[in-house]
């Protein structure tokens, strides 16, 4: 083993991790305010592909200048989502509203099947093989600009939820749901507005991963399924652990995939996942609610 | 005459009658039916191959039927599996009770390891398409055939002939690094790969299965890289395989030459077209036609105009199959299912658009001389470079762009 092959393998993991760390803080945020485990995260992310797909294929918008319209309209539609499906089931038992996000999910991959095939659709703006070298490291600069662009919109999140009201009531809501309705904060607004912002989050992600990956119906379930172990692992709603853990995750997953044979570094983010349900269930990173 | 016995005579006699009627009637069509997912995420797919049924079919019926059964027409019974294992069991038991003569399918080796149960306990000769699982001959089954070459043959013979094309371009190919999906059927050609290394004399340097999930296989192709292959042989499916061809692409992963093994991907028209730079010299060993055959152009030309696009192997080996099964129509003289599988078993058919010699099957049901092609993208074409009889383009081995 080699010391190129970690130093690539460290890299590549920063990389990814800061996506994976941008889904799952969407998903940590939802949680922390709607205490769902909202399942349909991936397929509104592969939404969002879809949509950066769409738009650079028949209006020629380049896929980062397009977050400017998915961002904006994947906020609108969650908190449409959030309105129509989840907030009638509010008081339904957990495990209903798990069956409901999960049948959401099914939902919206079975229409993107139907209204465009199972192909496999790729974007690829001109810089989308630039790439350079980092030492014996390969840095692919659309990997490298996701990363950045995801850990710039979880800084912009983190500060959103520091220093505006809506953002203060989003925290309070999360930390105590009662107390926040005693002090006259609109509840119901307040949850579908973090319905939208975590959605808003997961389809920036979706448009910044676009020009290095595919576009599938199934396609949101790689990262959604990665997502689940990140948010557990970073504490359930808590969002700055969220992104932390995205990059512990995106790290074990590729110097799993260095050290250990075969595809044994699935093995090592779940097993992870397992270890710390087991002894840390507040999380790696301290738990809480809506730090 | 008591009324016993007139009852007796004169059905006897309605009983003679009608006879020659129904078996004229018998005489008019033979009912041949598939399972397929025409449902479904392989729906796309399904589609491809039933196109390739109906044209063999209506070739077949406009040229005069079946002669040895009196010019009997072919009728193709549909079942739809969804690629679920209860469906294929139930649509084919329907189709058996609907008197099908044989039955073609299902796509999905798991749906074919189950559905062979029912066509072995109703006697009916069941044409495997798409399917590659090796075990799906096994168990001493007298009913079960398959045309296509199975995984074993797949993975051996592509290796067979990357290797003696090497030799004929006299770089020699010492050490070989896979990748392949952790599904049952990247496994399999994993296994083969691996198995045959002694045989052809090569050592497998890596082998990585992966998960089809996998968002960035950075990590493993640089293991792949610091092993210094000369070969990267890659199983897998569309997005994977686009992934790690580019990936490969831009860690200048140093090979002779990318080969997909059965690759869902590198000899795809459409991913070719998607990728047009990318795909450029990449191999594939897959299911092909023979592009010497005069036939098989004619067949291409014929697909083109019924259905407005370029038939792929799917189309291919869904049309022989049909043949396969009027040409034992014809020895079999009967629409009997036994007499067809007699009659099956007995195959040897050397009119046909395979790149490979007569079709005939062995004991267990395969096509004993089953060969996949080595195909070669060039000029944003998948092209036949070997096995070198059937070569339509000369192959470009070593590809430079990997060494890039």
């Amino acid at each position: 083993m080699t010391a190129d092959l970690l130093l690539q393998a460290v890299v590549s993991g920063l990389l990814l991790g800061g996506v994976y760390g941008l889904v799952a803080s969407g998903l940590s945020l939802i949680f922390g305010v709607l205490r769902i485990i909202n399942f349909a995260h991936g397929a509104v992310m592969m939404l969002a592909m879809y949509t950066t797909y769409w738009l650079f294929t028949l209006l020629k918008v380049d896929p980062y200048l397009s977050i400017l319209v998915t961002g904006p309209a994947f906020f609108v539609l969650g908190m449409i989502i959030q309105r129509l499906v989840i907030e009638p089931n509010r008081f339904a038992a957990e495990h209903n509203q798990l069956m409901l996000t999960l049948g959401l999910a099914l939902v919206l991959e079975n229409l993107a099947l139907v209204l465009w095939q199972g192909d496999f659709r790729t974007v690829r703006p001109p810089y989308a093989s630039a790439s350079f070298m980092l030492g014996e490291a390969l840095v692919e600069v659309p990997r490298l600009v996701a990363c950045g662009g995801a850990v710039v919109m979880a800084l912009a999140l983190f500060a959103f939820l520091r220093l505006t009201d809506v953002g203060k009531a989003i925290r309070a809501l999360a930390e105590e749901p009662e107390g926040a309705m005693l002090m006259g904060i609109d509840v119901r607004r307040i949850r579908a507005v973090a319905f939208g912002v975590g959605s808003g989050c997961v389809a920036v992600a979706g448009a910044l991963v676009t020009p290095f990956f595919y576009v599938a119906p199934d396609v949101g379930e790689s990262f959604n399924i990665m997502a689940f172990v990140v948010v557990v692992l970073g504490g359930m709603g808590n969002f700055v652990g969220a992104l932390l853990s995205g990059f512990i995750v995106g790290l074990a997953e590729s110097l799993g995939a260095t050290l250990l044979p075969g595809s044994l570094k699935q093995l090592v983010v779940f097993a992870l996942f397992v270890l710390v349900l087991l002894f840390r269930p507040a999380g790696l990173v301290g738990g809480g609610r809506g730090r | 005459m008591n009324r016993r016995v007139f009852l007796k005579t004169a059905g006897a006699g309605a009983g003679l009658g009608a006879m020659p009627g129904i078996s004229r009637a018998q005489a008019k069509e033979v009912k041949l039916g598939y399972i397929l997912p025409v449902t479904g995420p392989l729906a796309f797919e399904a589609q491809l191959s039933l196109n390739g049924l109906q044209l063999a079919v209506d070739e077949i019926n406009n040229a005069g039927g079946v002669k040895s059964l009196g010019g009997a027409k072919l009728t193709l019974l549909s079942g739809d599996t969804q690629n679920k294992v209860e469906l294929g069991n139930s649509e084919a038991a329907r189709l058996i009770d609907q008197g099908i003569s044989a039955l073609i399918g299902p796509f999905s080796s798991l749906v074919a390891y189950s559905v062979r149960q029912v066509t072995e306990k109703n006697k009916t000769p069941f044409m495997l398409l798409a399917a590659v699982a090796d075990n799906l001959t096994e168990g001493g089954l007298k009913y079960v055939f398959r045309m296509q070459p199975n995984g074993k043959a797949m993975a051996t013979l592509t290796m067979n002939n990357m290797f003696e094309m090497a030799k004929a371009a006299s770089t020699p190919i010492k050490r070989v690094a896979m990748m392949h999906e952790d599904g049952n059927f990247g496994t399999t050609m994993g296994n083969h790969v691996e198995a045959f290394a002694g045989r052809l004399g090569y050592s497998l340097v890596q082998r990585i299965p992966y998960s089809l999930k996998s968002p960035d296989f950075t990590a493993e192709l640089s293991k792949v890289k610091a092993s210094k292959p000369d070969l990267l042989v890659i199983s897998g499916y569309y997005g994977d395989s686009r992934l790690i061809a580019e990936t490969a692409s831009k860690l200048r992963i140093g090979v002779h030459a990318l080969v997909g093994l059965a690759n869902a991907a590198y000899s795809n028209p459409k991913f070719i077209a998607d990728n047009r730079e990318l795909t450029d010299q990449l191999f594939d060993g897959n299911y092909w036609h023979n592009p010497q055959s005069p036939r098989a152009k004619a067949v291409f030309a014929a697909y083109e105009q019924r259905f407005s696009s370029t038939m792929t192997s799917h189309g291919v080996q869904a049309y022989m199959v049909i043949h396969v099964l009027k040409a034992a129509l014809e020895r079999a003289g009967s629409a009997d299912r036994d007499k067809l599988r007699d009659a099956l078993a007995r195959t040897n058919l050397a009119d046909h658009i395979l790149p490979q010699d007569a079709i005939k099957f062995d004991d267990t049901g395969e096509n004993v001389n089953a060969t996949p092609a080595l195909l070669q993208v060039q000029n944003g074409k998948p092209v036949v470079v070997g096995p070198a009889r059937f070569a339509e383009a000369t192959p470009v081995f070593p590809v430079p762009r990997w060494h890039g």
